[in-house]
């Protein structure tokens, strides 16, 4: 029976939500990109094969894997690489990698894959076409390859210990797509019904290099040790993932795409607020959070970082988990409207670490009222952009107000206030964030403090009539023409600013990128820095071969340790 | 050489900004051209002129005529408007498709004997349009008939993909090995 989703209960505000702190606290859930497309492939029962794999001793060459959906199939074409180790770098501005990868859209010629071969190796200095979905890059772990290597090659399999420690063979350093290098913008895949949610070429292409990742160390180990070799076991391989390394360069997307990360988070909150509007609990439902609860402990315990913020918010979060624990035991059943209670306790006991784990956690049991959200996930308002000139200038002050109220009061001059500035390297053409009163950056500083610009345009607006229309405004101050349109914007992406300020001396890039990479279905967030974070995905999820609407859905979940 | 629209996109409004349009006016450029190569017309060229136009060009500019053509939508349904020369008239066809949409009309523009229509969408136009001494006349029409074809790639003279590329260039802080590894947060062993 299809549920009604009635919300009686309203959606958190965008006040409570869009801070920092909070989105640097989110997990993923039922809604996370990995987990939208898992499930797809499962319920339309998509076919794997893997029709090349040519690979000599030294572990170079190329496989091609192949994934056939109701209409279209996507091939990734990986190439593999005898890298020295000195050049082995995570970093964006690295040249070359263990493996690099492209998604094809389609099943790739002869001819399409010597073509390939030619620049995907490159990454960012070579070119693919509108046929490539994405293009990709991944390093081994050179601690735990080795070791895989070895003891596979001598019939053994990999010490769990050291599996555990690290996760993960191989972790991606950067993956592309939308027009990236060449390859097809989104607009070529938008009306697919499997590629319409974000990013899931992005997906697709990681699920696919997790497989060949398992391969290809499986494929060195019987070249190094022949007969005496064996397989890697199904259970250490399902609890591979694909690390990956995100530095800088994606905490400026949650800001230049507001519509977009609007949608991701207002998607979710409109889910939260179902739940929450849920009056009673089926005994179905409190055991099935129940039994994830205890599964996402597990994944907590699991979750080891080296950076003191994280290990603080770790162990806030461990401590959060055991009073949900004895609230459980206390109030089994919740009374009416449990999930709301829950969360009401939570906003009043818990970390912000654990209240975002329970909000993802409540819309376990409820696929009927949760996942339907996932088509609204996509910016598909092509005329968000484009500014009401006739509105007056009353009501673009009331916009800004609303997003931003908070920064009008604060004071822009403080240096601690706008002590950083965002900017792009003429090296590699990424953002950085730089020290503005320390080096030579200003000049070139890109539009990342919408709250600082808001403040501003709100003053230069101050003294104009305030029945006039804002395109008087916007011809006289065209340097604060994106401010306004920011501000016209929120009205339908109530979600889509930050209420914080993303230039102070204290701002933590980490948060930005754990925002999105929680999206992402991310786990086992490992900051290295304040501004590059480490994190695994699919760890847990079944492969190919195991895919069914069984393991499609809740493999993120480990499962309890005794 | 192809390019997608969205590198189009970014490469645009990183040479407006360069040309020290606001950040604004360079994402209405970037949307402009974008819009441009979308329907099979060399947006990358327009652009490319635009910003190597001569200082002494009396011409206004396409980009604020432009803005100011989609600021002012609601007031185009009540006839013909007249604007002064503009260097690149194409460049403001994307700002009458812009405006458009906002009144849900066809619009035409015509300069110096040429007219392009569009409806916010579609667009018929010849392959370039010029302007020597022309004033602009915007107007309402009926419907665009035999619209462009839709491009999903832009293939631009090489030599105005790197005008652009020159004055994107001047956007990008220079490298210091310090940014390096403050900047990008990073400086621990990746090789682990």
């Amino acid at each position: 029976m299809q549920h009604v989703a009635q919300t009686e209960i309203p959606r958190r505000s965008p006040e409570t939500v869009m801070r920092l702190s909070r989105l640097g606290s989110l997990h993923q859930c039922r809604l996370s990109f990995m987990r939208i497309l898992t499930r797809r492939m499962a319920r339309e029962d998509w076919q794997f094969s893997r029709p090349v794999f040519d690979i000599d001793a030294r572990g170079v060459g190329h496989a091609v894997y192949c994934a056939k959906g109701p209409e279209h199939t996507y091939s990734l074409v990986a190439f593999a690489h005898d890298l020295p180790p000195e050049m082995r770098s995570d970093r964006v501005i690295a040249t070359a990698w263990d493996a690099t990868f492209t998604l094809f859209d389609g099943t790739p010629t002869k001819a399409d894959i010597e073509r390939l071969s030619q620049n995907v190796p490159l990454q960012e200095a070579g070119r693919v076409d509108e046929q490539s979905l994405s293009v990709s890059r991944a390093n081994r772990s050179v601690r735990l390859w080795e070791h895989f290597v070895d003891r596979l090659s001598r019939g053994e399999q990999p010490d769990i210990s050291k599996v555990d420690a690290v996760g993960y063979l191989m972790r991606t350093t950067a993956v592309y797509g939308s027009g990236k290098l060449g390859s097809a913008d989104f607009e070529k895949i938008a009306q697919r019904p499997e590629m319409s949610a974000p990013f899931q070429a992005e997906m697709l292409s990681v699920y696919l290099t997790r497989t060949f990742v398992r391969d290809l160390v499986n494929h060195m180990a019987r070249l190094r040790g022949g007969e005496s070799a064996v397989q890697m076991s199904s259970e250490i391989a399902e609890s591979l993932g694909i690390g990956n390394s995100t530095g800088l360069g994606m905490a400026p997307y949650i800001i230049n795409h507001p519509v977009l990360f609007n949608n991701w988070i207002m998607v979710r909150e409109e889910a939260i607020a179902r739940v929450r509007s849920v009056e009673h609990a089926s005994q179905d439902a409190i055991e099935r959070f129940h039994h994830l609860l205890a599964r996402s402990s597990t994944s907590v315990d699991q979750w080891a970082s080296e950076h003191p913020i994280q290990q603080a918010k770790c162990a806030d979060l461990k401590q959060d988990l055991a009073a949900l624990q004895t609230r459980l035991t206390e109030t089994p059943r919740g009374g009416d409207y449990p999930w709301d209670q829950l969360v009401r306790w939570g906003e009043n006991t818990l970390s912000l670490e654990g209240q975002e784990l329970i909000a993802s956690l409540i819309l376990e049991p409820y696929p009927d009222l949760v996942d339907g959200l996932s088509s609204c996930l996509a910016d598909t308002n092509s005329s968000a952009f484009l500014i009401d000139g006739s509105m007056p200038i009353a009501a673009v002050k009331s916009l800004i107000d609303s997003s931003f109220g908070w920064a009008l009061k604060t004071d822009w001059t403080d240096q601690a206030n706008c002590a950083r500035a965002w900017y792009v390297s003429e090296e590699k053409l990424e953002p950085r964030l730089g020290e503005r009163f320390d080096e030579p950056i200003e000049a070139y500083e890109q539009p990342l403090a919408p709250a600082r610009d808001a403040a501003l345009a709100y003053k230069a607006l101050k003294i104009w009539d305030e029945a006039q229309p804002v395109r008087d405004f916007l011809d006289a101050h065209p340097e604060h023409r994106h401010t306004v349109r920011r501000a016209q914007i929120s009205r339908i992406a109530p979600y889509g600013e930050i209420r914080d300020n993303t230039i102070s001396d204290s701002v933590l890039p980490i948060d930005m990128l754990r925002a999105k990479l929680s999206f992402f279905g991310a786990t086992q967030f490992d900051p290295r820095s304040d501004r590059w974070v480490r994190i695994k995905m699919y760890a847990g999820a079944p492969y190919p071969e195991d895919l069914s609407t069984k393991t499609a859905d809740f493999w993120v979940y480990p499962e309890e340790t005794a | 050489m192809s390019f997608s629209l969205n590198e189009v996109e970014a490469t645009a409004k990183r040479a407006a900004r360069g040309a020290e349009y606001s950040w604004g006016m360079a994402e209405e450029a970037a949307k402009a051209v974008r819009w441009l190569c979308a329907n099979d017309m060399d947006g990358v060229h327009e652009l490319a002129k635009l910003l190597e136009r001569d200082a002494e060009d009396q011409a206004a500019c396409p980009l604020r005529i432009g803005t100011q053509i989609t600021d002012n939508a609601a007031n185009l349904t009540q006839g013909s408007m007249d604007f002064p020369e503009v260097a690149r008239p194409a460049l403001v066809l994307p700002f009458l498709a812009f405006a458009a949409r906002q009144v849900d009309l066809c619009l035409s523009l015509t300069s110096n004997g040429q007219t392009a229509k569009t409806d916010g969408h579609a667009l018929s136009s010849p392959n370039e349009m010029t302007s020597p001494g022309q004033s602009l006349v915007i107007g309402v029409c009926d419907t665009v008939d035999s619209p462009r074809e839709v491009a999903s790639r832009a293939t631009p003279i090489p030599e105005d993909w790197a005008t652009l590329n020159r004055w994107a260039h001047l956007t990008y802080a220079p490298a210091t090995e310090e940014s390096r590894l403050l900047g990008a947060g990073a400086g621990l062993s990746d090789n682990d």
